[in-house]
């Protein structure tokens, strides 16, 4: 029981994962900087802006529904964190484990979007409501990829919890190298959930402000800001698990560096994305998302089938 | 001072986000701007990011005298930021109208409408000019908590 709740709360749950947003979007905002011949922002930045906002004035709007306003960032913020308790990190066991989790862990990962959504709804203001009925629309072109691309990998190991693919794919070492093609699928989808660059159309300050955040300021700014950096590292962990599943049945603290460098990894691949493509339009994304990546999953999910017919029966 | 007070004085100087509102300029102080917040001069550095709405902004950056047309404008732009908020006047016309001073369709300066917190003199002003006056700002934030 003591175990549980000082695994929820200290390590490696709330402060370790909310300590570890921050270093990863100091991470992101340095290669982005350095990549663009800047010299970045300082490493405590993330941290000042958090205290920042929490010492500044709450706004609320008097045409918005005040309680979906302010209830939004908390319930996505809670949704983000809840799904990191599912995932097995550096040893090939989780928190909570039944078989199905994996699909528990994707509609978690949906939730904040939701929430997002509401938010923004109900904020009553023009550009929140063009920005968060936009990251809805988007929802419905990153997500088939996504859920395809780790569900060819939960295929291969012939089961539905997080769990079982990694005791799975550490019997079976190499394995995870059929995969490849899945991770880049759901890497580029992860980058649709972040809101990150060449998916960033919620968002994009140009047209719309800043989408569903517009009308945010605060508390309440904060904490959605902080969804995003945790819902990095969860999409990250997740992502780690489902396509790099080796270095979990080592020594604890080996298997911890292997984790860091795998999620440090993956970030500064989603940084090196966004450095180095434009924001598409609505209708480029929705056809990229639904032409390109979804067969490309397909054919993923026919090849893990193959494999799974002559080796793994 | 407490410490509470302190680190939240800390994170303000540390991370100031701006909004950018030409008050009716002739576009030349806003190229200096913008120029300053290019990869050239990297405001970033001190934490300070571009932000599009006054919902997320501490410091308003504004350049050219106050026209009739967008006085009422810049009142509510003011009035959307929270608490605590500052004013930064960029060019001649943003300090005292320049130019165009006294002219019948015009405020002369951004301070005739809201409180401003600093001003950066400059036809247009250079942005090595604009990062020196924000940093003096930031630092003047400092000494006024510390009196308190």
């Amino acid at each position: 029981m003591l175990g549980e709740l000082f695994y929820i709360f200290i390590f490696p749950g709330f402060v370790f994962l909310i300590n570890f947003a921050w270093i990863a979007e100091f991470i992101d905002r340095k290669i982005y900087a350095r990549l663009q011949n800047r010299v970045g922002p300082p490493w405590f930045q993330p941290v000042a802006d958090f205290i920042k906002l929490l010492s500044k004035e709450d706004i609320v709007p008097a045409a918005s529904n005040p309680k979906m306003f302010k209830i939004a960032p908390l319930f996505a913020l809670a949704s983000a964190i809840t799904a990191f308790f599912y995932i097995p990190l550096w040893k090939a066991d989780a928190l909570f484990s039944f078989n199905g989790d994996v699909i528990v862990v994707l509609y978690l990962l949906t939730l904040p979007t939701l929430a997002f959504f509401i938010g923004g709804w109900y904020s009553t203001s023009l550009y929140s409501r063009i920005g968060s009925v936009r990251s809805l629309m988007q929802l419905f072109a990153y997500e088939v990829p996504l859920f395809m691309g780790i569900l060819s990998s939960a295929l291969l190991a012939d089961t539905w919890s997080l769990r079982e693919i990694a005791v799975f794919y550490t019997s079976h070492p190499y394995v995870w190298m059929f995969n490849l093609l899945g991770f880049a699928i759901a890497l580029v989808s992860l980058l649709g959930k972040l809101e990150k660059v060449p998916f960033d159309i919620p968002e994009a300050e140009t047209e719309v402000v800043a989408g569903g955040f517009t009308e945010y300021s605060g508390r309440m700014l904060a904490f959605l800001r902080m969804t995003l950096d945790v819902e990095m590292i969860v999409g990250s962990a997740l992502l780690a698990l489902v396509f790099f599943p080796f270095g979990l049945n080592l020594h604890p603290v080996i298997g911890f560096l292997i984790f860091i460098i795998k999620i440090l990894f993956i970030i500064s691949l989603i940084s090196l994305l966004r450095t180095v493509v434009a924001r598409l339009r609505m209708d480029q994304m929705i056809n990229f998302c639904w032409k390109y990546l979804v067969p490309l999953a397909l054919l993923q999910l026919l090849f893990n089938l193959t494999m799974k017919g002559m080796f793994f029966r | 001072m407490s410490l509470i007070k302190k680190i939240i004085t800390w994170a303000r100087i540390k991370s100031p986000w701006i909004l950018h509102f030409n008050t009716g300029a002739c576009n030349a102080c806003d190229i200096e701007i913008i120029a300053a917040l290019t990869p050239r001069y990297d405001l970033e550095r001190f934490g300070v990011v571009l932000k599009g709405t006054p919902r997320h902004a501490d410091v308003l950056v504004c350049s050219g005298p106050v026209t009739k047309q967008i006085e009422d404008r810049l009142c509510r732009i003011y009035e959307q930021m929270p608490e605590p908020k500052f004013v930064v006047a960029v060019g001649a016309c943003a300090c005292s109208g320049g130019v165009v001073r006294g002219c019948y369709n015009v405020a002369s300066g951004i301070d005739k409408v809201i409180p401003v917190a600093a001003y950066i003199p400059g036809c247009p002003a250079s942005p090595k000019a604009i990062i020196d006056g924000v940093v003096k700002l930031l630092a003047s934030l400092e000494d006024k908590e510390a009196k308190k």
